[in-house]
């Protein structure tokens, strides 16, 4: 048997992002399926995939399009309390994917499903996959038909794993649709929305009350608005701040369309970096954030895993709230050492990869989907805890957290979080 | 609308009746999807893979993959895995994306086991199909691809339909291996390629499932051995649920063989089979109906004032104003759940 495939981090950084190994560009290898690598080889199957995510929109229901395969996860999803009996499907059959003929039915369907439901739905988001890529369906032009014939907003969502690498993924794609039943309001010079999330933020997380202190008294997010109407009130904000860069088309159409300009903030677990960010966007809002407080009890929580536990052996995966390079960056530099990471090299990690490479050469970087990591022996490495639930997978008898739960950590209170779980696990070992 | 789906959620489609079969063979399965198939597959359909991460792999099509119809780069990835383990043998299963662009799968699997040097079957399912109609295509071109000839040693049985979608059980060859312990020395519950190979030593098939027929007879055929349909593993509480129910007018939803063993217990009872699957005209009754959308089984139980109804628990939500007496008949092929009374 071949052994698992890595790299190290001098290595990687040595090259570019667009001389990667072929290892680290799934669409160059088959992609290895192991319950360490399903939610990011099909990101319905786990946390928010496309079909959950269209439903963010208050009130709304989903029309899945497509053959029966590409709905039958959502079994376990549809019997779910927030979700039940808000997905209906509309299945293709052989003709359908050759000619294209479904699409004549669904304005049809749609009408059904708003006259079988006790209350209008806000909204209907058509769910269509890889067949109507392939097709070349003008999904506008039939949402825009099944509105006229149905009275409801509708709006497609592009679950097109094909184009998973594409200009455009999925997952960017559909942060689109769920902003774009915003209509035109007034702006509201104290108002600003977060994006970049289907979920909210972690309660604790100082964002918002900075900027409510600052004078921005009315921040939104979608996982927090109760209804439509409240939805709505998102298009009064005077910016938008960006939290995940896959909200960035999502944000520009807003900016296109509404004028509402916006702002682009990191995840990022190096406390300097945190408080850094912080105070460009003051700067850039021309007001006073004051982080002081939170970066003190972040400090307070790093400094107490450092004085115990420095130097301990931390397996880093991709599959949590975080850029697993910047992870491993910020770890080494506050004095830990990781010796593995899990996950998929690409453009947007290169920075930290080279910072990365100075500090800590040796950190072998395994790419999880790749078919050789079946061979992965957890006994390789000795790690002291495991990070990230693909990381857990690999290292099953290390103490560890998964730290993907969907409540979403940010800032200064994401980093006293993520080293008060780190120190409670590394006293446990 | 026919194909509109209100209450329930899809059926396990073709491609995971296929992965359904191979799951246990130790051979190399690859999806040849863009990713979410497989997803679908390991995370919901097949409940071993959580347990036991056989290589199930998605060829990660992209578009440019798909609209260029790049089936050698499909054959290399495929050469290139087969370095890490040395598999006994690749499987190909098709899915919606080779459907629409008509990937000719018999050239794909000749083309592949030309490159990779080992055996290579392909399955050309669509999505669009029945999880029952992947079983029985894997089933027939195991069978076709691998087992040599042989004499019946008349201690070992075959059976057939040994999956999860059709069992319920996360374990379903331990399961068969129990059920049927008295009836011969040796079972083959067909999850290994050994067993596939030596499937003409057995004495007679055992057929679970409408999927495994067509195997069946195709070993009847070619081996001349023999196979009966049942007896089927039924959870404890239907078997004790339909000794109760004896002279009633019944409506039992499942797939014709679990159904069909069903009406068996149910003495003197008045029952209807209704059948979303497979539906073999030799094993079926007058009143048995097939149905095809929601409003079917709605309608069927609405006519036909039945005092029961076995069905899986997903089908509650189509009749929630029934007052008779419902029994949850779990189908994981539809509800995805696993029965844990046998």
């Amino acid at each position: 048997m071949k052994e698992a495939l890595f790299t190290t981090i001098a290595e990687l950084a040595e090259g570019s992002a667009k001389s990667m190994p072929d290892m680290f560009q799934p669409a160059r290898h088959l992609v290895c399926s192991t319950p360490a690598t399903l939610a990011f080889n099909s990101p319905g199957a786990q946390g928010f995939g496309v079909k959950r995510a269209g439903l963010a929109v208050p009130g709304s229901v989903m029309l899945l399009a497509a053959p029966r395969c590409c709905g039958r996860n959502t079994t376990a999803l549809g019997s779910s309390g927030e979700y039940a009996d808000r997905f209906y499907y509309l299945l293709m059959d052989d003709n359908d994917i050759v000619t294209g003929r479904h699409l004549n039915r669904i304005p049809e369907a749609v009408c059904e499903i708003c006259r079988d439901r006790k209350e209008k739905p806000s909204a209907v988001m058509i769910c269509i996959t890889c067949v109507d890529a392939l097709l070349g369906t003008d999904m506008e032009r039939v949402c825009r038909k099944c509105s006229a014939a149905a009275g409801v907003p509708v709006e497609p969502c592009y679950m097109y794993a094909l184009t998973r690498e594409g200009r455009l993924p999925p997952m960017a794609a559909v942060r689109k649709s769920v902003y774009a039943l915003l209509e035109p309001r007034p702006k509201q010079a104290d108002a600003a929305n977060i994006l970049g999330f289907f979920s909210p933020l972690m309660d604790s997380c100082e964002l918002r009350p900075m900027l409510q202190k600052a004078g921005v008294r009315h921040v939104r997010e979608i996982a927090r608005c109760r209804d439509f109407a409240e939805y709505q009130q998102m298009a009064e904000a005077n910016f938008n701040l960006v939290l995940n860069q896959e909200a960035r088309y999502a944000a520009q159409d807003l900016q296109k369309r509404l004028q509402i300009p916006f702002i682009e903030l990191t995840r990022r677990y190096d406390l300097s970096k945190v408080r850094n960010q912080y105070q460009l966007l003051g700067s850039a809002l021309g007001i006073r954030l004051d982080d002081a407080p939170y970066a003190e009890e972040a400090e307070q929580a790093v400094a107490l895993c450092r004085k115990d536990f420095a130097g301990a052996r931390i397996a880093i995966g991709e599959w949590l709230n975080g850029d697993p390079f910047e992870l491993a960056l910020s770890l080494v530099r506050y004095g830990f050492q990781v010796p593995e990471i899990f996950g998929t090299a690409g453009e947007a990690n290169y920075s930290y990869i080279r910072k990365l490479a100075e500090w800590s050469p040796e950190t072998k970087v395994y790419a999880n989907t790749n078919p050789s990591m079946l061979s992965y022996r957890k006994d390789r490495e000795k790690v002291d805890a495991a990070i990230g639930q693909d990381a857990m997978y690999y290292h099953p008898d290390a103490p560890g957290f998964r730290w993907n739960e969907e409540a979403q950590p940010f800032g200064h209170a994401g980093i006293r979080e993520f080293f008060t779980r780190l120190y409670a696990q590394l006293q446990e070992n | 609308m026919k194909r509109l789906l209100k209450k329930l959620a899809p059926f396990a489609p073709d491609h995971s009746g296929a992965v359904s079969v191979l799951f246990e063979l130790g051979g190399m399965i690859t999806l040849c999807d863009a990713g979410g198939c497989t997803g679908n597959v390991c995370g919901f359909d097949e409940p071993r893979w959580e347990h036991t991460p056989n290589a199930v792999f998605s060829a990660a099509l992209r578009d440019m993959d798909a609209i260029m119809g790049r089936d050698d780069r499909l054959v290399k990835k495929l050469v290139r895995a087969m370095e890490v383990q040395d598999w006994p043998f690749a499987a190909l299963v098709g899915t919606p994306v080779p459907a629409v662009i008509g990937t000719d799968f018999a050239a794909l699997r000749r083309m592949a086991a030309k490159q990779t040097g080992k055996p290579v079957i392909a399955l050309s399912a669509a999505g669009t199909g029945l999880y029952d109609k992947g079983e029985e295509a894997a089933y027939l071109e195991l069978f076709q691809s691998f087992t040599e000839p042989g004499v019946a040693d008349g201690n070992t049985i075959g059976v057939l339909g040994v999956t999860p979608l059709e069992l319920g059980s996360a374990d379903p060859t331990g399961l068969v291996r129990k059920a049927f312990a008295k009836m011969a020395q040796k079972i083959f519950s067909y999850n290994s390629l050994e067993e596939i190979r030596q499937a003409a030593t057995v004495s007679c098939n055992i057929v679970l499932a409408p999927a495994g027929l067509a195997a069946a007879k195709f070993l009847q055929e070619k081996f001349g051995t023999p196979y009966k349909v049942g007896p089927a593993i039924l959870p404890r509480h239907i078997r004790e649920k339909a000794a109760e129910l004896r002279g009633k007018k019944v409506l039992v939803i499942h797939q014709q063989f679990a159904a069909q063993a069903v009406r068996e217990l149910l003495k003197d009872a008045d029952v209807t089979l209704g059948n979303y699957f497979m539906q073999i005209p030799e094993f079926a009754q007058m009143q048995d109906v097939s149905l095809a959308g929601e409003d079917d089984f709605a309608e069927l139980v609405m006519k036909n004032n039945f005092d029961a109804v076995f069905a899986d628990p997903l089908f509650r939500r189509l009749i929630p104003d029934y007052q008779g007496t419902f029994v949850d008949f779990i189908h994981f092929a539809v509800s995805g759940k696993l029965e844990e009374d046998f």
